[in-house]
C-alpha cells in the first residue's frame, strides 16, 4: 500500500463541562490513502465529528483539550498547528464541509465573495482574481449561470446548491484532504445523490483524499474505499469496504446492518434495532464500551478493553470474540483466516 | 430601494398628521389657555393672536386653520414671546439639539458595538463582569441623576486641577459637547451594549463562524467580516428608536448643562401653555423622528441582503 497521506495516531479528545470531562474521542488511530475515500461511520455522539474537527483544529479550547496523539500529515505532525513549512493548513491543505449547508454560509455576504476569501487568504489573489477563480469554481461544482449566482447570497440558493457553493469553496485551493462531514445529511435523496456524484467526479479530477462522516451505510457503499466504524469514542472496526459489508468482524458492525431497512419483499418488515443506548463518556467503561448492549459480551469484555485482532490485510476489529481461546461461536462474524470469497 | 422609500415616506407624513391632531385635541382638552396665564397680556396681542389663530371659533375651524398653517410650514408666533415666529426659535433652537443629540447616538451606537463585541469575547471572564456591571448601573440611573452627578465631578475635576480642561456648561465649542453627548447617550450605550453583547454570543457559536475557521480566515478578519456584521443587525433595528429615547431625554441634560438646545423651549412652552411653540415643537421632532426611523430602515436593507426593500 502506498505511504498515507494523513496518518492518524491514538487521538483523544476530552471536554471539560459543568458536569465534568466527556472523553469524546478515545484513542482512534487511522489512515488516509491518497486518492482514496475514508468513510467514517457510527452513532451520534461516538466520537465522529470532534475527530475530524480535532485535526482540523476547530475545536474549541478551552474547554477542548487534546490528551494525546498526533496526526501526520505527508509525515509532519498537523495537531494544534496552523501551518506547516509556512503553508497554511485549514482551507489550503485541507478543506472541509459541514452538514447543514443553510447556516454554514455567512448571511450578509455573497457567495462568490465567500468563495474568493479563501483564494486570497491563502493564495494572495486580488478580489478580482479571486472572484473570477471563484466563477469558475461554481461552474465546475456545475452550478449553472455561475456567474450571476456567485453575485447572490445564501438566502437565495436552495439547500442543494448552498451544498455545492459549500464544495467549491472546499476545493478553491485544491486541498490534499477534503472532510466532509455529513454532507449530505440535511438533504434529500436525489439531491444527495447529485452531491455525491459532483464529490466523485472532483475526486477523480483533483485526485484528492476524501474523509467522510456519514451514519448512513448506503453512501458509505456508494464513496468509500475504506471504512471506519467507531462507537463509544473509538475505533471497533476498519476495513475496505467489501470487508466491512461483506465479512463484519465486530458485533456492532452485525448490529448496524441488521438495523439497516432492505429492499427485499420477502424480508421480515420490522427492523431488527441495537438494543440500549451508548455508554456514558464522562465514566467511559472499564472494557469494551460496546459489551452493554453487545449479545455476545463475556466477562473479559466488561474487565478488559479488547485489543486490535487484523482478520486480514487492512482488516482489524476490536473484539474479544477473535482471541484464539474464545469458544463462542458466532456465524456472522469473519474471523481471522477464514476464506475469503467475493 | 426607491419605491420603498417614497411608501414609507408616505407613511411618514401620515405619521406626522395623526401626531399633530392628537396634539391639537390634547392640548385643547387642557384646561385654561395660553392668553389666560398669570402674565397679563395687552390687549394688542391678544386682538392679534385671535384674530390670525381664530382662537374664539369653533374647535373644528380652529384644527382646520391650524392644519392649514402647517400644511404651509407656518407653525405661526409665540402666545408668550411677543413676535417670536416658531419657526425662527426652531431654526435657532434645533440645531443645538440635534448636535447633541447626534453626537450622543454616534456615542451609544459604537460604544454599544464595541463594549458588547467585547464583552462577548471575554465572556464569563473579568472584563465582562465588570462592563455587564456598569451597563446594569447604566441601564437603571436615570439620565437627569447621571447629568448632575457628571457635572458635579466635572466641577471635581475643574477645581482639583487647577484649569478649566472641560466646561461645566453652556454651549459653542467642541468641548461643551463631550460631556452632555456623553451622558445623554450612556442609557442608550449600556442598552445598546446588552444587545450586542448577546447577539455577538450567538452569533461567534454560528455554523459560518466555523466555516470561515476551516477555510483558514484569519481571527481578526473573522471577527470584522463575519461576526460584526451579522451581530450588529439587531442593534441597527433598535437604533430607530433609541433615536426618540435620546431626543426625549435630550430635554432634561440641555437644562441641566444650560445648552440654549430646543428641549428648553419646549418645556417651558407646555408650562405656559404656549399652543403654538408646543405644536410647532411637537410635529417638528415628531417628523424628524420618523425621517430618522425610515432612515434606519433604509440602512438596514443596505447591510442585511436578505431584506428585501420593496
Amino acid at each position: 500500500m502506498a505511504e498515507p497521506i494523513l496518518s492518524v495516531n491514538d487521538l483523544a479528545v476530552e471536554f471539560d463541562t459543568y458536569g465534568g470531562t466527556v472523553q469524546a474521542v478515545r484513542g482512534v488511530s487511522f489512515d488516509v490513502q491518497p486518492g482514496e475515500t475514508l468513510a467514517i461511520v457510527g452513532e451520534s455522539g461516538c466520537g465522529k465529528s470532534v475527530t475530524v474537527q480535532s485535526i482540523m483544529g476547530l475545536t474549541p479550547m478551552p474547554p477542548g483539550r487534546i490528551t494525546s496523539g498526533n496526526a501526520l500529515l505527508n509525515g509532519v505532525d498537523i495537531l494544534g498547528r496552523k501551518t506547516i513549512n509556512g503553508e497554511d493548513i485549514r482551507g489550503d491543505k485541507i478543506g472541509m464541509i459541514f452538514q447543514d449547508p443553510m447556516t454554514s454560509l455567512n448571511p450578509t455576504m455573497n457567495i462568490g465573495s465567500q468563495i474568493a476569501e479563501t483564494l486570497i487568504v491563502h493564495r494572495g489573489y486580488s478580489k478580482k482574481q479571486a472572484f473570477a477563480r471563484a466563477v469558475e469554481l461554481l461552474d465546475m461544482s456545475k452550478i449553472p449561470e455561475a456567474e450571476k449566482r456567485a453575485k447572490q447570497y445564501p438566502f437565495e440558493f436552495s439547500g442543494g446548491m448552498l451544498q455545492r457553493a459549500m464544495i467549491a469553496m472546499a476545493i478553491a485551493c485544491e486541498p490534499e484532504i477534503l472532510i466532509a462531514d455529513e454532507p449530505t445529511t440535511a438533504l434529500d435523496v436525489t439531491i444527495q445523490a447529485q452531491i455525491l456524484d459532483l464529490l466523485n467526479d472532483l475526486q477523480r479530477e483533483n485526485g484528492m483524499s476524501i474523509i467522510l462522516i456519514t451514519h448512513d451505510l448506503g453512501v458509505v457503499a456508494r464513496m468509500a474505499q475504506e471504512v471506519l466504524v467507531m462507537y463509544a469514542g473509538q475505533v471497533v472496526e476498519r476495513g475496505s469496504v467489501d470487508d466491512i459489508f461483506y465479512r463484519p468482524g465486530h458485533p456492532y458492525n452485525l448490529g448496524l446492518h441488521a438495523a439497516m431497512p432492505t429492499n427485499d419483499p420477502e424480508a421480515e418488515s420490522r427492523l431488527t434495532p441495537i438494543d440500549g443506548s451508548p455508554p456514558d463518556l464522562f465514566h467511559p467503561p472499564a472494557g469494551c464500551g460496546y459489551c452493554a448492549r453487545c449479545p455476545y459480551s463475556m466477562q473479559v469484555c466488561i474487565d478488559t478493553p479488547p485489543p486490535t485482532y487484523t482478520l486480514s490485510e487492512g482488516h482489524e476489529a476490536a473484539c474479544w470474540l477473535h482471541h484464539e481461546s474464545n469458544t463462542q461461536v458466532v456465524p456472522e462474524i469473519h474471523h481471522a483466516g477464514e476464506a475469503v470469497n467475493d | 430601494m426607491g419605491r420603498y422609500a417614497v411608501k414609507r415616506l408616505i407613511q411618514g407624513v401620515i405619521t406626522v398628521w395623526f401626531i399633530a391632531t392628537a396634539t391639537f385635541f390634547a392640548m385643547h382638552a387642557v384646561p385654561g389657555d395660553p392668553l389666560s396665564g398669570d402674565k397679563a397680556l395687552t390687549e394688542k396681542i391678544r386682538a392679534n393672536l385671535e384674530a390670525k389663530y381664530g382662537l374664539d371659533q369653533p374647535l373644528m375651524t380652529q384644527y382646520a386653520i391650524y392644519l392649514g398653517n402647517i400644511a404651509q410650514g407656518d407653525f405661526g408666533i409665540s402666545f408668550t414671546q411677543e413676535n417670536r415666529e416658531v419657526n425662527d426659535i426652531i431654526r435657532e433652537h434645533f440645531p443645538v439639539s440635534a448636535t447633541l443629540g447626534i453626537l450622543a447616538i454616534v456615542f451609544a451606537g459604537l460604544g454599544g458595538v464595541l463594549w458588547g463585541a467585547l464583552t462577548a469575547i471575554y465572556r464569563n471572564r473579568l472584563p465582562d463582569t465588570i462592563i455587564m456591571f456598569l451597563v446594569i448601573l447604566g441601564i437603571s440611573v436615570p439620565s437627569f441623576v447621571i447629568a448632575a452627578l457628571g457635572q458635579l465631578s466635572l466641577v471635581n475635576i475643574n477645581e482639583w486641577t487647577g484649569v478649566s480642561i472641560l466646561p461645566v456648561g453652556g454651549w459653542g465649542t467642541v468641548w461643551h459637547m463631550i460631556v452632555p453627548s456623553m451622558v445623554l447617550g450612556l442609557g442608550t450605550m449600556a442598552y445598546l451594549t446588552r444587545l450586542m453583547r448577546s447577539s455577538m454570543l450567538e452569533i461567534i457559536n454560528s455554523d459560518f463562524v466555523r466555516t470561515a475557521k476551516s477555510k483558514g480566515v484569519p481571527p481578526t478578519q473573522i471577527f470584522t467580516r463575519h461576526q460584526l456584521r451579522n451581530a450588529i443587525l439587531p442593534v441597527i433595528t433598535v437604533l430607530g428608536p433609541s433615536i426618540a429615547t435620546i431626543t426625549t431625554g435630550g430635554f432634561v441634560v440641555e437644562i441641566i448643562f444650560a445648552i440654549p438646545g430646543l428641549g428648553r423651549y419646549f418645556v417651558q412652552a407646555v408650562q405656559q401653555l404656549d399652543y403654538t411653540v408646543i405644536m410647532g415643537t411637537t410635529v417638528f421632532y415628531g417628523a424628524f423622528l420618523v425621517f430618522m426611523v425610515i432612515l434606519v430602515d433604509l440602512i438596514y436593507g443596505l447591510i442585511d441582503p436578505r431584506v428585501r426593500l420593496e
